[in-house]
């Protein structure tokens, strides 16, 4: 990732940045306990939609893809297919501790350890469980990530898509997935 | 003064018909220790001559030490309102229990996850054999032997960091004065 592309932008990439950051639609799945913090993220004390920050039903109309807390094997697999489903530009918040480095549960049989070994992320936002305002820093933090032109991982996930399927399936052991033609 | 006067009449009762071991625990609490092959005839008995139609759960328990698994089959009757707690010690080797799933439908459900959990088995089970893990190929995970540390560390990517976290129950065991006992020393991080 460059640091800064802000001056090489054109006026249309500008934007198209610009627009980009300030609808951000974010794909209503749960995944582990941090769901909980999302409906306070939502509502009218934290208020994220003046961020333009809102829900989405499908995975087609989506632009974010929240990870909340910890992932077991069995919803890796439909983060996967759920994140292949998603039309670009997409971007991955991952949220909570768990998805850093396991958490609490980094001994566990059933949950992944760290989260961009599967898929690309975005931003992290730390803590157990983060608070609202940590979860609307994290999505200013993409904010300017997208406004610098830097957030691309879905050009990144399909340039590495076979080092990303090398991981995923050493978790996935029966692979019965459809392939997306992107 | 507590009257148990219900509690010991059932549990004479059972003990009399099946000549097995009990005790009263406390008050609405009776167990009852049986050998496995009349757990089934103790059950059925209890459900449709006493009245304890209700099954409240099915718990297992790994005796790792003693080689043994305890399933504990927990009943209730909505009339006495006594919870039954009818035990039994199966073999930890090739484990094996008789299928209660014509007493209650639902302890199908139970018996499923404990031939995945705990691999024990139960011949004529009905259902898949895929419950609640996925694509699992490694010792049933919920048996005591099953190292799951080793287990996430060969499997997942065990991201750099964690190497100087200690063991916090030594902090708090020195301003405490308690001690850890044995069994749970194997847990710790050392």
């Amino acid at each position: 990732m460059t640091s800064n592309n802000n001056d090489k932008q054109t006026i249309v990439e500008y934007i198209k940045n610009w627009s980009r950051k300030h609808s951000l639609f974010v794909m209503a799945y749960g995944t582990g306990c941090g769901a909980i913090e999302i409906p306070a993220t939502m509502t009218s004390r934290y208020d994220a939609e003046r961020f333009g920050i809102r829900g989405a039903a499908t995975p087609r109309q989506a632009d974010v893809l929240l990870i909340t807390g910890y992932l077991a094997t069995k919803t890796l697999k439909r983060v996967i297919r759920v994140y292949e489903q998603m039309q670009d530009p997409k971007y991955v918040i991952a949220f909570g501790s768990c998805t850093i480095n396991g958490g609490m549960y980094y001994d566990s049989y059933n949950t992944i350890n760290a989260l961009d070994r599967y898929i690309p992320v975005d931003v992290y936002i730390n803590g157990c469980m983060p608070r609202p305002e940590a979860v609307i820093s994290g999505f200013v933090q993409l904010q300017k990530q997208i406004a610098e032109g830097n957030a691309d991982n879905g050009t990144k996930y399909k340039e590495n898509l076979e080092w990303y399927r090398t991981n995923q399936t050493k978790i996935i052991k029966n692979w019965r997935m459809p392939d997306y033609n992107w | 003064m507590v009257n148990l006067d219900k509690e010991n009449k059932i549990l004479e009762t059972i003990k009399t018909t099946f000549n097995v071991e009990g005790r009263v625990i406390r008050k609405n609490r009776v167990e009852i220790n049986a050998k496995k092959d009349i757990v089934s005839s103790i059950l059925l008995f209890a459900k449709n001559q006493q009245g304890y139609i209700h099954l409240n759960h099915i718990a297992c328990v790994d005796w790792l030490e003693k080689g043994k698994f305890e399933l504990s089959y927990i009943i209730w009757s909505p009339t006495d309102k006594i919870t039954i707690f009818v035990k039994t010690l199966i073999d930890r080797e090739k484990a094996e229990m008789e299928n209660i799933d014509n007493i209650w439908d639902q302890a199908n459900t139970y018996e499923r996850e404990f031939r995945e959990m705990y691999g024990i088995q139960f011949p004529g089970l009905v259902g898949d054999f895929e419950f609640i893990l996925e694509d699992w190929d490694e010792m049933p995970p919920m048996r005591r032997d099953f190292d799951t540390n080793a287990y996430a560390e060969k499997t997942f990517y065990q991201r750099p960091g964690r190497e100087d976290a200690k063991d916090v129950r030594e902090e708090l065991t020195k301003q405490s004065g308690e001690v850890i006992p044995d069994f749970a020393k194997k847990y710790s991080r050392e």
